[in-house]
């Protein structure tokens, strides 16, 4: 923001920090415990009155000097000079606010330049007196200047008091200072063991070196004593949400954290083989091996600790990418390229998206990120996503992953970062600008060929009328099963048979309701590999065709079910691909009721069973369509286990690959499924909804096509009937009944708050309409929007009406269960869910209102009209029994009056 | 673009200007006598191994400079960091932009004075019995040390022209350099002489400490050491005419009457350095010391309002925002003093009673 920024594409500041930082550290602190050996064994050496042990000092004070002095002194400067180039801002800031801490410590540093050179210059022209004075007064030194330093550095992980004060003391002594400072000391005094065996393996009189090798072993050993208890209080002493962020949301540190314990264990055991080998070859070689695990363990625990400050360089103050915390507002409000001092584009055009992406790139993300370089490269993580898929990633940064900083500018330098992600670093041409659900870039298979014939029915001599309706206006089908599967194939249809008479009668036995699919839906085993693993995914050997529920997808028969008093075909497999090769969501169903006894045909009639597999995961996980415009291929199959695997541990990937994909819902419960789940693993739509919100929340309506088949112009498009209509004229959104994205993800996150996953995916989530504690918890597929919400009294709604946060109160009050005074369901008579009568069907007029006109040549709900009471009742009727609005005109004649009706 | 839009806010001040500028001033001085000896020296011997001498030990006495110079280093490095320390505190929002713009060359300067010291070393212990790998040491020090010196040129030089930094949008890799900047030229051959100068000096005082020990022919070499300081001086005052000369116009000025102040440390230092010039060639030691302490501090705060002119039309150190920190601040003192004692106790303990060590 303030400061030009060096573009180091490949190299990475970050790498460039730690090659010189890391070695300078595991010198710096051997400078410290090597200055606590020296004068300590400089007085064994007098009290043993042992020249051969000065004369071993003598050459290791050299070794020392040339380490600690020109490598250690010369890298410690070379720190400074690097975060100046990769962080100046925050270089700034330490150096300001402790510039007299820097100060005193340079007195220190320059205290122990000196000693160290008079130590080794006059080691031999000095008095024993003057030598041990100087040897310590070098150790003091090396030590205090740790003192200090140790302050400042802990006080970028934990600023404590400071964030409020900006006093110097309270930053100095943090909540991590002295854990820190012990921890640091005890460090230091190994690695004097660890380097006094390098010079001690010089040693050429075998029993002296032997004598010397244990010492040093002393020293590597007993340090550890302190070092592990330190290392504890050390990290108890980080703030909980910091570690928590560290530790458990960043997958990069776990590898570290294994590294030091295993390095810990290591430099013990190869400190045991040092102390009892007798071989020089082996003692050597166990150096050779400790002094590179030794720099790899300073490594890891500085990385580490760099790593836990994320996403801040200064903790709760300053972002990594140097951007104060304190600007975020304003940056969001003005553009961090308008506010930013060395930007060459200070406004996004529409002209220059890729340079002023590289601009935002260069200010926001190129501080940890480089790009096809050693550190956090930035290609693998950004090709697995479509382009869309990296909005969404940028618009969740920092919220549930919180190691990283979120993105800040407005939403135009937002795009503009990822046109250079997708242009300027991946290469690939950029997208149309407009919504792919707005405009009319989508590429579907065309609508399905014929059209369907009304079934007949004579309202003179007809019996009987089968009213017939699929349960869920739609049955999505996720079809990558050899990958994972949340939702198999099966529809199911529901039937009520209505004797026609003045008093008619609901017939419930004796009677056998049959279905058939239309021949080319008949062979969905043709279209997916859901039977080659149904056995995995959900434990039943099925026949090929046949579904869950043993329905067979080319025909079958109905069930009495005696709770719900309505006849029932379960989980008919049907598959939206046709035997032809094209895509038709809406396949019919025919119909026929039959006497059981002597199987004359009682009544027939058509159904759609509407079904889809489009789901636009690939827009934001990569890949494409798995086929017709639908499905989701293996590319991005394998993309979202991937990322899974990622963030949770888990290991699904490699799972599909051994031929064994699991069904998401075997730890995430489902209603729909009648999955249990896993006991504190939040249930599936809970997961997707509030993960995804924190990605995909500043879409908010737009935000179901994503994933859900509605929208307009898509191969589905299966939000129809009277709502869908309003939805396609822009007034309605999913949202006016179930809540936008992120109250969706509010209200099924309120009902899992005893799991402990629930209140971080919740915790970033923004809702405008109410307070999120106001959002009633609601459990997916049970609660759903009350009908009467809107439609209070069966009235017409008030303009912009909103049904979401009120819920049915029981199973029994869900739309696709209510019944009216008169037994009959709601369903029976205004259609589907998603679907109401009428339905205007985006590809094939009549196809969703085959019944009512077959029952009543309208297409609206059955009964509706007045005179539409004779389909049942053979009379018109006066008594407005079923519900109290029955007896008028219909109000809504979605579409259908262009029509003539 | 307007340059002075890209230079960034500047942070609180932790301490009044002047005291901070006051601390910077006096450690840049020890820093420059300091490394004004280590390359200077380098340069001396490397001249003198490359004319066929400094192959054996001269009055049976080790060479000053390849004895002296990696602890001079050392120490020089330890002086070097405060004034970079009171430079970010004052100017860091120049300071870092233009580290930034030469980046990559600044970053190398570390691993530049590591070897740079190692060499050192290596010639010091070398230098009589392995000659040629001590010359190619000697070589590889003064290479990288003329590189330091060169980078940090480069970086003073852009910090002071923001009217450069637009050049940052055609090249962000960090290896922008200032060579067209007329004032780097002299301004770098000025430092160069007066290590040249500097060192010479070092070694006569050296050797005078030899010559009160008893060591023969010392005083010849005393009287080569001022030589070499007094021709360099005298060659110092052309070159220092030069860079005056080079410099923009506006800032030139302020030297040549149109500023008292900057009239004056200018005369002053003329002055001073003729006067040293004069007592070298009259072989006064310790006056020339004298003089020579003298011309460096006018030359210090030559620097200093050189500074202030180049960046007038940007800004003021006093219109900065202060906040002090008085309290750390006297700790610090305290600490300074207590470790100058400590210094001092040091040497006495070390050098004071080597009688007593040896018997």
């Amino acid at each position: 923001m303030n400061y030009p920024v060096w573009e180091l594409l490949t190299m990475g500041g970050g790498s460039l920090i730690a090659l010189i930082a890391i070695p300078h550290v595991y010198i710096s602190h051997l400078a410290v415990g090597g200055g606590l050996f020296l004068w300590l064994t400089d007085i064994k050496g007098f009290r043993e009155n042992s020249p051969e042990i000065h004369g071993y000092l003598k050459k290791h004070i050299w070794f020392f000097l040339l380490l600690t002095m020109v490598f250690g002194g010369i890298t410690g400067v070379g720190i400074w000079f690097i975060i100046s180039l990769v962080s100046p801002a925050a270089t700034a800031i330490l150096i300001h606010n402790f510039v007299f801490g820097w100060a005193i410590e340079w007195v220190f540093f320059l205290g122990e330049i000196v000693a160290l050179l008079i130590y080794h210059y006059q080691y031999d022209k000095m008095s024993r007196k003057a030598r041990l004075r100087i040897s310590f007064l070098y150790f003091l030194f090396a030590w205090l200047s740790m003192v200090v330093i140790v302050g400042i550095i802990d006080f970028m992980l934990t600023p404590g008091d400071w964030l409020e004060t900006r006093e110097f003391w309270d930053g100095f002594f943090n909540p991590t200072y002295w854990p820190s400072l012990f921890f640091r000391s005890f460090i230091a005094f190994t690695f004097a063991g660890l380097f006094g065996y390098v010079t001690t393996l010089f040693l050429e009189d075998r029993a002296f070196r032997q004598r010397m090798v244990s010492y040093c072993t002393k020293w590597l050993l007993y340090p550890l004593l302190g070092l592990i208890p330190s290392a504890a209080w050390y990290f108890y002493a980080v703030p909980p949400e910091v570690r928590e962020v560290a530790f458990e949301m960043n997958k990069l540190t776990g590898m570290w954290v294994n590294y030091l314990v295993a390095a810990t264990v290591l430099i013990f055991l190869l400190g045991i083989v040092m102390s009892n080998s007798k071989s020089l070859s082996i003692q050597r070689l166990a150096v050779v091996v400790l002094v590179p695990v030794g720099l790899m363990w300073m490594g890891g625990f500085e990385y580490i600790r760099e790593i836990s400050r994320k996403p801040y360089v200064l903790f709760g103050y300053m972002y990594s990418n140097s951007i104060l915390k304190a600007d975020a507002a304003r940056i969001n409000e003005e553009g961090v390229l308008k506010l930013a001092k060395w930007s060459a584009i200070d406004h996004v055009t529409d002209d220059n998206l890729v340079e002023a992406g590289r601009e935002v790139f260069n200010l926001e993300c190129m501080a940890c990120h480089t790009v096809g370089g050693l550190q956090n490269d930035i290609v693998p993580k950004v090709e697995p996503y479509g382009f869309q898929g990296l909005v969404a990633q940028i618009s969740g940064q920092g919220k549930i992953l919180g190691y990283m900083p979120p993105f800040l500018g407005t939403s135009e330098e937002k795009l503009a970062l990822v046109s250079f992600i997708w242009n300027g670093i991946l290469g690939r041409e950029l997208p149309a600008r407009e919504s792919p659900y707005t405009g009319g870039s989508r590429q579907g298979p065309g609508p399905p060929p014929e059209k369907t014939e009304i079934p007949p029915f004579d309202p003179d001599s007809s019996e009987y009328v089968l009213l017939v309706w699929n349960d869920q206006g739609m049955h999505s089908v996720s079809d990558c099963d050899e990958f994972f599967s949340f939702l198999p194939p099966g529809n199911t249809l529901q039937a009520q048979l209505i004797r026609r008479d003045p008093l008619p009668e609901r017939i419930t036995s004796g009677v056998t309701i049959s279905y058939k699919a239309p021949a080319q839906h008949a062979n969905p085993a043709r279209h997916t590999r859901f039977w080659d693993f149904a056995d995995k995914l959900y434990g039943a050997k099925l026949e090929q065709n046949a579904g869950l529920k043993g329905n067979a997808a080319a025909g079958g028969t109905f069930k009495f079910d005696e709770e719900w008093e309505r006849y029932e075909a379960k989980s008919i497999p049907l598959l939206p691909y046709r035997d032809d090769g094209k895509f038709d969501s809406y396949p019919v169903i025919d119909i026929e009721a039959r006497d059981s006894a002597n199987g004359e045909l009682l009544a027939s009639t058509k159904v759609v069973a509407p079904v889809s597999t489009e789901a636009d995961c690939w827009r934001c996980h990569g890949g494409e369509p798995r086929k017709l415009g639908a499905g989701i291929s293996d590319e991005t199959a394998t993309n979202i286990l991937k990322v899974h695997d990622y963030h949770e541990g888990t290991q699904l990937y490699q799972q599909a690959i051994d031929g064994n994909p699991q069904r998401c819902q075997s730890c995430h419960a489902d209603p729909a499924l009648g999955a249990e789940g896993t006991e504190g693993v939040l249930n599936f739509s809970a997961a997707m909804h509030g993960w995804h919100a924190n990605y995909m929340g500043e879409l908010k309506d737009e935000a179901c096509y994503y994933c859900h088949p509605v929208a307009r112009g898509g191969v589905t498009r299966y939000f129809r009937g009277v709502h869908g209509l309003a939805f396609e004229k822009g007034k309605l959104v999913c949202g006016n009944c179930h809540g936008d994205m992120n109250e969706m993800a509010v209200s099924l996150l309120n009902a899992e708050k005893d799991k402990p996953r629930a209140a971080e995916l919740a915790r970033h989530i923004q809702i405008g309409s109410m307070p999120k504690d106001s959002v009633h918890g609601r459990t997916p597929w049970l609660d759903l929007p009350d009908c009467f919400a809107c439609h209070v009294d069966f009235g017409q709604p008030g303009p912009g009406a909103r049904a979401f946060n009120n819920y049915n109160p029981t199973t029994r009050e869900l739309y696709r269960n209510y019944k009216d005074n008169g037994l009959i369901n709601c369903i029976a008579c205004h259609g589907s869910p998603h679907a109401v009568y009428p339905v205007l069907n985006p590809h094939d007029t009549y196809r969703d209102v085959l019944q009512p006109m077959q029952y009543q040549g309208e297409p609206y709900a059955i009964g509706a009209n007045v005179k539409n009471c004779t389909v049942c009742h053979i009379q018109e009727m006066e008594n407005p029994i079923h519900h109290e609005n029955i007896q008028r005109m219909v109000r809504n004649k979605g579409g259908f009056e262009k029509l003539g009706y | 673009m307007d340059p002075a839009k890209l230079i960034p806010y500047a942070e609180v001040l932790p301490a009044p200007w002047w005291i901070l500028e006051f601390l910077g001033m006096l450690t840049l001085t020890l820093h420059l006598l300091f490394i004004n000896v280590v390359l200077g020296g380098s340069l001396i011997l490397l001249f003198r191994r490359l004319s066929g001498g400094a192959k054996s030990p001269e009055q049976n006495q080790p060479d000053i400079f390849a004895r002296k110079i990696p602890g001079t280093l050392a120490v020089a490095v330890t002086f070097g960091v405060a004034p970079l320390l009171f430079v970010q505190v004052l100017y860091g929002q120049f300071f870092y932009s233009s580290s930034v713009l030469l980046a990559k060359y600044w970053i190398m300067v570390i691993p530049a004075v590591i070897i740079a010291y190692y060499s050192a070393y290596v010639t010091s212990r070398k230098l009589y019995t392995t000659g040629a790998l001590a010359t190619l040491t000697l070589t590889i020090t003064c290479a990288l040390l003329l590189y330091v010196a060169f980078t940090f040129q480069n970086n003073i030089s852009m910090m002071l022209q923001p009217e450069e930094w637009t050049r940052y949008f055609d090249n962000r890799g960090g290896t922008l350099l200032n060579t067209d900047d007329p004032v780097l030229w002299p301004r770098y051959l000025h430092f160069i002489t007066a290590s040249i100068a500097v060192a010479g000096l070092f070694s006569a005082i050296v050797w005078d400490f030899r010559r009160k020990k008893g060591v023969e022919g010392a005083g010849e070499k005393i009287n080569k050491g001022l030589g070499i300081f007094g021709v360099a001086t005298m060659i110092q005052i052309v070159l220092g005419f030069w860079l005056l000369i080079s410099l923009p116009r506006e800032v030139m000025m302020l030297y040549m009457g149109q500023n008292m102040l900057y009239t004056t440390t200018l005369f002053a230092a003329i002055i001073l350095a003729i006067a040293a010039t004069m007592s070298a060639v009259l072989k006064r030691l310790w006056p020339t010391v004298i003089l020579l302490v003298l011309t460096v501090v006018t030359m210090i705060v030559m620097r200093t309002l050189l500074r202030t002119g180049y960046l007038e039309q940007y800004f003021r150190i006093e219109d900065v925002a202060m906040d002090p920190q008085y309290g750390i601040f006297s700790l610090f003192l305290v600490i300074f003093v207590a470790g100058l004692v400590i210094l001092y106790l040091m040497f006495k303990w070390a050098f004071g009673d080597g009688e007593e060590a040896r018997q």
